[in-house]
């Protein structure tokens, strides 16, 4: 029954460019590209349980590589600008996060808060680099001699993107990192005990998470072409933190579904601009009262016998 | 310049002390206290306006507005949470900011205001210098509520059964202090400090449903004097407001909007526990 569904999620999923209006495959690439952001930062808050208010910075930082590179790269193949992208992203990351994973919860959200309204600023003073305010043109991505110049292509290579990094993401409990976040979770101190040097996975944690948001900025300056610093404002992090409380923490499905909903949502509501705010309002509030573990959790207790 | 600065100063205390009397109290962090500031001067806006009640009246309803605002939230909001610990609350006051800023716009729309001011604009001359008065009775206000938030929490039965929660609420609780009813008036009493920091800023930022970013500030002069800390939470906010005032005069002008943000990522490498907080060490 699983497999069926699944099965016919992938394959309406490939063939989506050829079944759905232009605006819808864009849109569709948009629901994928957040969905990375969302199991970025659920790799964080998931497992530390910390909030990052952050990651619309972080997601700046990855598009406006990208586009740098895209310029100044000489034609440097897609997949290689994403990896630079994420590590460059990755890297700020580090840098954010070695100082700020040594406090408390609170702490670190407030700092992330700043931290993405410090890169706002300095995209806007940066505009020999950055073209402030007024905008930078992206150039299509490259793969070797062909340029990605259509919505379909853009969303294949969206596609398979996500479809790594879902993957990456789902495997990661099996690996070293992935056990020490989960001992991480479940008690800091005991954790710590055991021998798990807790800051030092935390940073990496962070890392990871920037590296997924990097990744994801390459692929949406790709998307919409053209990047000004308002794009990345402090409410596109409010929707990345709806998205993973809605669809629910820790869960890579989750933050897939999250990621749609609020996409559509936002969509949907763009002509109504005093109603999205409200309703995403009383979507964190109603969750956090009457569904923790957000839709994940709710499917999980549906289906459990 | 630095007395405007203070002037400032004491508007971002005020806002770092609603925070830390609802952080000791419940620990948590009020993320919504900006709005909530940001809706009661907009109601003694409304006051005045509308009904056309004497300044001092609206802002009677303004504090007022801000209590029963408070107590609602508290109430009917918060004490639902089903663990209330301090990451439930933090999530419940981030879409409660939403929600009061998308309400807010609906009633009022979300544009800039002119707000009447207490005090008149002819400026003071002492010895060399020019003093304007709207500073100066910002400073004055706010240090004589911060003066009757100190004899309230050191001087009254219901200042050290406060202080005894935020101490620790265990102990509060075995020696008959009614922890629930501690939080509850916690986040009326802090309501009602944001509704003076709201008359008392409206006038020289315009009244509108952005004003409820200054939580920002106010959780940075927080940090500064040390998360927790009352006397620390007015230090920061003086010191906040002077940096931010002085700044431009020796770093390009651009900087000015992101100096609290800069100095708040500086304090938390730095420093965490604040310039006066006490460092917490954890057992592990």
């Amino acid at each position: 029954m699983r497999r069926a569904v699944l099965l016919v999620f992938v394959i309406v999923g490939l063939a989506w460019p050829l079944l759905a209006p232009r605006y819808f495959v864009f849109l569709a690439s948009l629901v994928f590209v957040n969905a990375i952001v969302a199991m970025g930062l659920n790799l964080l808050s998931g497992y530390t349980h910390q909030l990052s208010f952050g990651h619309a910075g972080f997601l700046a930082i990855g598009a406006y590589t990208t586009a740098l590179l895209g310029l100044h790269g000489g034609g440097l193949p897609a997949p290689l600008a994403l990896l630079g992208a994420g590590v460059v992203t990755a890297a700020v990351g580090v840098a954010l996060g070695l100082p700020c994973l040594r406090l408390e919860g609170l702490y670190l959200t407030m700092a992330t808060l700043a931290f993405g309204f410090v890169v706002i600023e300095a995209i806007l003073n940066l505009d020999r680099l950055t073209n402030g305010a007024d905008g930078l043109r992206v150039p299509a991505a490259r793969m070797g001699p062909w340029a990605l110049t259509t919505d379909g292509a853009r969303y294949y290579l969206v596609v398979v993107v996500t479809a790594l990094l879902v993957i990456a993401a789902l495997n990661v409990t099996r690996m070293r990192v992935g056990r020490a976040l989960l001992a991480i979770r479940e008690s800091e101190i005991a954790a710590q005990a055991s021998g798990v040097p807790v800051a030092t996975w935390k940073t990496i944690a962070f890392a990871l998470s920037a590296f997924y948001t990097g990744v994801a900025g390459g692929l949406f300056a790709w998307l919409i072409g053209t990047l000004s610093p308002d794009a990345f404002d402090v409410f596109l992090s409010v929707d990345f933190v709806v998205m993973i409380i809605l669809g629910g923490l820790g869960s890579v499905p989750g933050s897939i579904v999250g990621a749609a909903v609020v996409t559509v949502l936002n969509d949907a509501l763009a002509g109504f601009q005093n109603y999205r705010p409200l309703i995403f309002g009383t979507i964190l509030i109603g969750c956090m009262l009457f569904m923790p573990g957000g839709i994940a959790g709710a499917w999980r207790r549906q289906t459990a016998p | 310049m630095v007395i405007s600065g203070l002037a400032t100063g004491s508007i971002y205390a005020l806002m770092a002390l609603a925070l830390v009397i609802v952080y000791n109290a419940t620990r948590a962090l009020n993320f919504a206290q900006g709005e909530m500031l940001m809706v009661s001067a907009f109601l003694a806006w409304t006051a005045q306006r509308a009904f056309g009640l004497p300044f001092w009246a609206s802002i009677v309803v303004a504090i007022g507005g801000a209590a029963l605002l408070g107590f609602i939230v508290e109430r009917v909001i918060v004490r639902r949470s089903p663990t209330a610990t301090h990451w439930d609350v933090l999530i419940i006051t981030l879409g409660l900011s939403l929600v009061l800023r998308a309400l807010a716009g609906m009633v009022w729309s979300h544009d800039e205001f002119p707000f009447p001011s207490l005090f008149s604009n002819r400026p003071v001359v002492v010895g060399p210098v020019r003093l304007a008065p709207v500073s100066l009775g910002i400073i004055g206000a706010s240090l004589s509520l911060m003066l009757a938030l100190y004899v309230l929490f050191t001087r009254t039965r219901l200042g050290r059964a406060m202080r005894a929660v935020a101490q620790n609420p265990r102990a509060a609780r075995l020696m008959g202090v009614s922890v629930e009813r501690m939080s509850s008036i916690s986040w009326v009493l802090a309501a009602m400090v944001g509704a003076v920091a709201g008359v008392l800023v409206a006038p020289v930022v315009f009244l509108s449903t952005k004003m409820g970013l200054i939580v920002i500030s106010g959780f940075t002069a927080a940090v500064l004097g040390g998360f927790g800390s009352m006397p620390g939470a007015v230090a920061g906010g003086m010191l906040l407001g002077v940096i931010e005032n002085l700044a431009p005069l020796y770093l390009p002008s651009a900087i000015r909007y992101a100096v609290p943000f800069l100095l708040l990522i500086g304090i938390l490498t730095v420093r965490p526990a604040g310039l006066l907080g006490r460092a917490t060490t954890r057992k592990v």
